[in-house]
C-alpha cells in the first residue's frame, strides 16, 4: 500500500475539512447590525454616557508661580473611557492636530496613566453641548501612552476645524470605548 | 549633507510647532512628533533613505554618532547636553530605530549612571531587584510650564516639588549654608599634601612658641622676637584658612548660583524603569541627589570653577553606580526616616551597591546591618541533589558585608559623604588650630604690649589723704600692663600693680603702703616713686621692662593738694 499523497489532494483534504468545521456565515441582518455605529445599536446607553460626558468639569486652575503667558499647556479635553467592568472620567491633552484633504490628524495623551488600556480605542468625537455624536474613529497607542487618530472627516467639520490649534479650547469631547466591547 | 531625512522631520516638527500643530516643542515630543511624521509626512524619497541607514547596524551607529556630534551642535534652541541622549531615548521607542540594533541601549535607559533608589515592590521583604537604577536629564524648559516629569513610574508631584526645592536650597540657599558649614569643620581642603604638611608645621610651631613663652625660661631680650614671630605665623595661618574658606565658599556659591538659575530654567526627566506607582516619598532624596547630577552633565563647566562642587560631581559621576539612597526630603533638604531594613537587605543582595545613604535612625547602623538576615523569599539557597546524597558539606566562609552605610540628616550630608569631603583628619586638624587661636586671641593684649608698646603714663591727681599710703594715680587705660616701684631710703622699698581703684576718689593708680625703715637718718620726702611696663603674656609675668616715669615722694603726696 502506498502512502504517498499528493499535495493537492493534501490541500483539498484540508480545504474541505476548514469548510466543515467552520461557522456559518452571519446573516445579512447581522452583518447590517454590526455595520452600524454603536450609538444606534445602544442609543440609551449613548444617551446616558453623553449626559455623564457632559457634566464633566475640567478646567485648569492656575495658582501661578510663573507669568501665564509663558505657559502652551493647551485645554484638556473631556473624556469618558467605557470598559466592560467600568467607567471612567478623565481628560486628554490633544498633543498634535491637523486637518488636511478632508482628513483628520489628532494625537492625543491621557492626563493620568491607566493601567491595563488597549492598544486600540474607539473614539466617539461629541460636539460641545450636543447629544449627537460627530463621528468615530480608531485610535491606535503610539509611543509613551500617546494614541493618534488618522481618518476622513464630514466635509463641514474638516472646513470648520481647519483653523484649529492644539493650544485652542477644542469643540468636542471623547467618548473612548475598547473596539470589541457590547454595551 | 548627511541624513538629510532627520533635518526634514526636525524642520517639520519646528514648522507645526510654531503653526500650533503640535503643543510640545520639537524636542520635548520629538518621539511622538516623529512617529506623526514617519506615519503621514515622510516622503517615499525619505523613507527610501531611511531604510538604508537601518539596513546595517555600523549606518545606524553612524546616525546615532551624527545625532550627538553633528545635530546637537547645529540644533538651536536646545542647549543642554543632554538633548541628543534624550533624542536617541525617544526614538528608541518608534519605528523604525524600535527595530535598529544599534538603539538598543536606548530603548530602556539614557546611558547615564545615577543613585540608585531602594523602592519595595509589594509586599517584597527586600531583594536585589528593589534596587533600582534612576537616571536623570536636563532639557530646556517645556513650554507646558512642567518642571519635572517622570519616565517609567508614577508619583505625586509633590514628591517631586520636595526633592527638586532642596537641590534648589542646597545650590544656593541654607542648605548651601550648612553644606559649607560642614565643609569648614570638617572637610577636605583642596591643598597639595606637602602643603597640608607645612600648614600642619605652622599650628604646631605656633602651639610650641605659646607654650614656650609660657613655661620655658625667661627669654630676656629676646621676647620681642619671639613675640613677633609668634604673631605673624599665627597671623599668616590664620589668613591662609580664611582665605581658602573664603574663596571656595564664594566659588561655591557663584557655581551654585548659576546651576540654580540654570535648574530653575529646565524641565528635569526622572527615569525610574518598572512602571512603579510610588506610594511614598523614600525615593526623594536619590532624586534630588540625581538632579544634581543632571545638572552637572549638561554644564559641566560650571562646576570646575568650585572645588567643593566640581570634587562632589566628579565622584558622584564616576562612583555613582555603587551608591543607593533612601529617605524621605523635605524642601528645606532634611531627611526624615524611612522604613529601613528590608532596604538593607537588598543593597545586600546587590552586588554593585557598595555604600547606602540613610536618613539618622536607630536602625541604620553597621550592626543593624550585620545583624541582618537574608529574607526567606529573597535569597533562595537551593541545593543540587548530588549534594544532599554525597557526605559533603556546605561551609558558608561568610564575608563581611561590604556595605558602608552613611547616616544623614540633611541633603549636604549626603552630598559631603558622596563627594568624600568628609575628612576625619580635618576635624582633628581644624580642632588644634581652634584651640591654638582661641589661646592666641586671649594673648594678642599681652602680645600687642611688648610689640607695640603703649604710651607711657604720666602722674596725676588724686594723691593719698592718708599719711600711711602713697598713691600714684596715672592717666593711661592700660593699667595691667605698668607697675609702681617706690626706691626710697627712708621708705621700705616696695612694688604696687596699677589698677583701676574706686573708694570716695576712684582712679587708675598703684596704692604703696608706707613702712618707715627702722634705724634710718634719711629724710621722709626723699626717694622716688618709678613707673615700669609690665609685660606679660597670658599667665606669665616676665621680668620687668623699661622705666617710664620717675616722681618724688613729695610731688605724688601733694599733687592735688597745692
Amino acid at each position: 500500500m502506498s502512502n504517498e499523497i499528493s499535495i493537492e489532494q493534501l490541500l483539498r483534504w484540508r480545504a474541505a475539512r476548514a469548510e466543515a468545521e467552520a461557522p456559518p456565515a452571519p446573516r445579512a441582518a447581522r452583518l447590517l447590525e454590526l455595520a452600524r455605529p454603536w450609538w444606534e445599536t445602544w442609543p440609551e446607553r449613548f444617551q446616558r454616557l453623553v449626559e455623564r460626558l457632559g457634566s464633566i468639569q475640567i478646567a485648569y486652575g492656575h495658582a501661578m508661580a510663573e507669568p501665564v503667558e509663558a505657559r502652551r499647556s493647551g485645554y484638556p479635553v473631556p473624556t469618558l473611557i467605557v470598559r466592560r467592568a467600568e467607567e471612567l472620567e478623565t481628560s486628554v491633552c490633544v498633543l498634535y492636530l491637523g486637518v488636511r484633504d478632508g482628513r483628520l490628524r489628532l494625537r492625543f495623551q491621557l492626563e493620568k496613566a491607566i493601567a491595563h488600556m488597549p492598544d486600540t480605542v474607539e473614539a466617539t468625537f461629541v460636539a460641545q453641548g450636543f447629544t449627537r455624536p460627530l463621528f468615530s474613529a480608531s485610535a491606535v497607542l503610539s509611543v509613551d501612552n500617546e494614541y493618534r487618530i488618522d481618518c476622513e472627516l464630514p466635509e463641514k467639520l474638516a472646513r470648520d476645524w481647519k483653523e484649529l490649534k492644539v493650544t485652542d479650547r477644542m469643540p468636542f469631547r471623547l467618548i473612548l470605548r475598547s473596539d470589541k466591547e457590547g454595551p | 549633507m548627511r541624513f538629510v531625512w532627520f533635518w526634514t522631520f526636525w524642520h517639520w516638527s519646528k514648522e507645526s510647532f510654531r503653526a500650533g500643530h503640535l503643543l510640545r516643542s520639537p524636542l520635548q515630543g520629538v518621539g511622538g512628533h516623529w512617529d506623526e511624521w514617519f506615519q503621514h509626512e515622510a516622503s517615499e524619497q525619505d523613507l527610501r533613505a531611511i531604510e538604508q541607514t537601518g539596513r546595517s547596524e555600523s549606518t545606524q551607529r553612524e546616525f546615532i554618532a551624527w545625532l550627538f556630534r553633528h545635530w546637537a551642535d547645529d540644533c538651536q534652541g536646545s542647549p543642554s547636553r543632554m538633548a541628543p541622549r534624550f533624542v536617541a531615548a525617544q526614538l528608541a521607542q518608534v519605528p523604525p530605530f524600535k527595530k535598529w540594533r544599534a538603539f538598543e541601549k536606548y530603548r530602556d535607559s539614557y546611558g547615564l549612571a545615577g543613585v540608585s533608589a531602594l523602592v519595595l515592590s509589594g509586599e517584597s521583604a527586600g531583594g536585589a531587584e528593589d534596587v533600582r537604577r534612576v537616571e536623570a536629564v536636563v532639557l530646556p524648559a517645556d513650554s507646558a510650564g512642567q518642571k519635572l516629569i517622570p519616565e517609567g513610574f508614577q508619583a505625586e508631584a509633590a514628591e517631586f516639588a520636595a526633592a527638586r526645592s532642596a537641590a534648589q536650597g542646597v545650590l544656593r540657599g541654607k542648605g548651601l549654608l550648612i553644606l559649607l558649614g560642614l565643609w569648614v569643620f570638617g572637610g577636605r581642603r583642596p591643598y597639595p599634601r606637602w602643603f597640608s604638611t607645612a600648614l600642619s608645621a605652622g599650628w604646631v610651631a605656633v602651639a610650641g612658641l605659646i607654650l614656650f613663652l609660657l613655661m620655658g625660661p625667661e627669654p630676656g631680650n629676646q621676647l620681642f622676637l619671639l613675640s613677633a614671630v609668634l604673631l605673624v605665623l599665627w597671623c599668616t595661618l590664620m589668613l591662609v584658612a580664611a582665605a581658602a574658606v573664603v574663596t571656595q565658599s564664594f566659588r561655591a556659591w557663584r557655581t551654585g548660583a548659576e546651576l540654580r538659575a540654570f535648574l530653575e530654567q529646565s524641565q528635569m526627566r526622572l527615569r525610574m524603569n518598572g512602571g512603579l506607582t510610588l506610594k511614598g516619598g523614600s525615593a526623594g532624596l536619590p532624586f534630588c541627589l540625581n538632579l544634581l547630577l543632571a545638572l552637572h552633565h549638561s554644564r559641566p563647566e560650571a562646576a570646575r570653577r568650585s572645588w567643593i562642587w566640581n570634587r562632589f560631581f566628579s565622584e558622584m559621576h564616576s562612583e555613582a553606580e555603587s551608591w543607593a539612597a533612601t529617605g524621605v526630603i523635605t524642601a528645606a533638604g532634611y531627611v526624615s526616616p524611612v522604613v529601613i531594613e528590608p532596604k538593607l537587605r537588598a543593597c545586600l543582595q546587590h552586588n554593585r551597591i557598595q555604600h547606602i545613604l540613610t536618613p539618622r535612625q536607630r536602625e541604620a547602623t553597621q550592626r543593624a546591618l550585620c545583624a541582618i538576615k537574608p529574607s526567606t523569599g529573597a535569597i533562595k539557597k537551593e541545593s543540587s541533589p548530588e549534594l544532599v546524597s554525597s557526605p559533603m558539606q556546605i561551609g558558608f566562609a561568610a564575608e563581611k558585608p561590604c556595605l558602608r552605610i552613611h547616616r544623614c540628616r540633611h541633603l549636604a550630608q549626603a552630598i559631603m559623604a558622596l563627594g568624600r569631603l568628609n575628612d576625619r583628619r580635618r576635624i582633628i586638624a581644624n580642632v588644634f588650630p581652634l584651640i591654638v587661636s582661641a589661646i592666641m586671641v586671649g594673648g594678642l593684649p599681652d602680645l600687642r604690649s611688648i610689640l607695640l608698646p603703649y604710651p607711657a603714663p604720666v602722674a596725676v591727681e588724686p594723691a593719698s589723704a592718708s599719711p600711711y599710703f602713697l598713691w600714684a594715680s596715672l592717666d593711661t587705660k592700660h593699667p595691667r600692663y605698668f607697675s609702681a616701684v617706690l626706691e626710697s631710703r627712708y621708705w621700705s622699698n616696695r612694688r604696687a600693680e596699677v589698677q583701676p581703684r574706686g573708694g570716695l576718689t576712684p582712679s587708675v593708680r598703684a596704692e604703696i603702703r608706707l613702712h618707715r625703715v627702722i634705724g634710718t637718718e634719711a629724710s621722709e620726702e626723699e626717694g622716688f616713686v618709678w613707673i615700669e611696663r609690665r609685660r606679660r603674656f597670658l599667665t606669665r609675668e616676665f621680668l620687668p621692662g623699661e622705666r617710664v616715669g620717675r616722681y618724688s615722694i613729695p610731688y605724688l603726696t601733694r599733687i592735688g593738694h597745692e
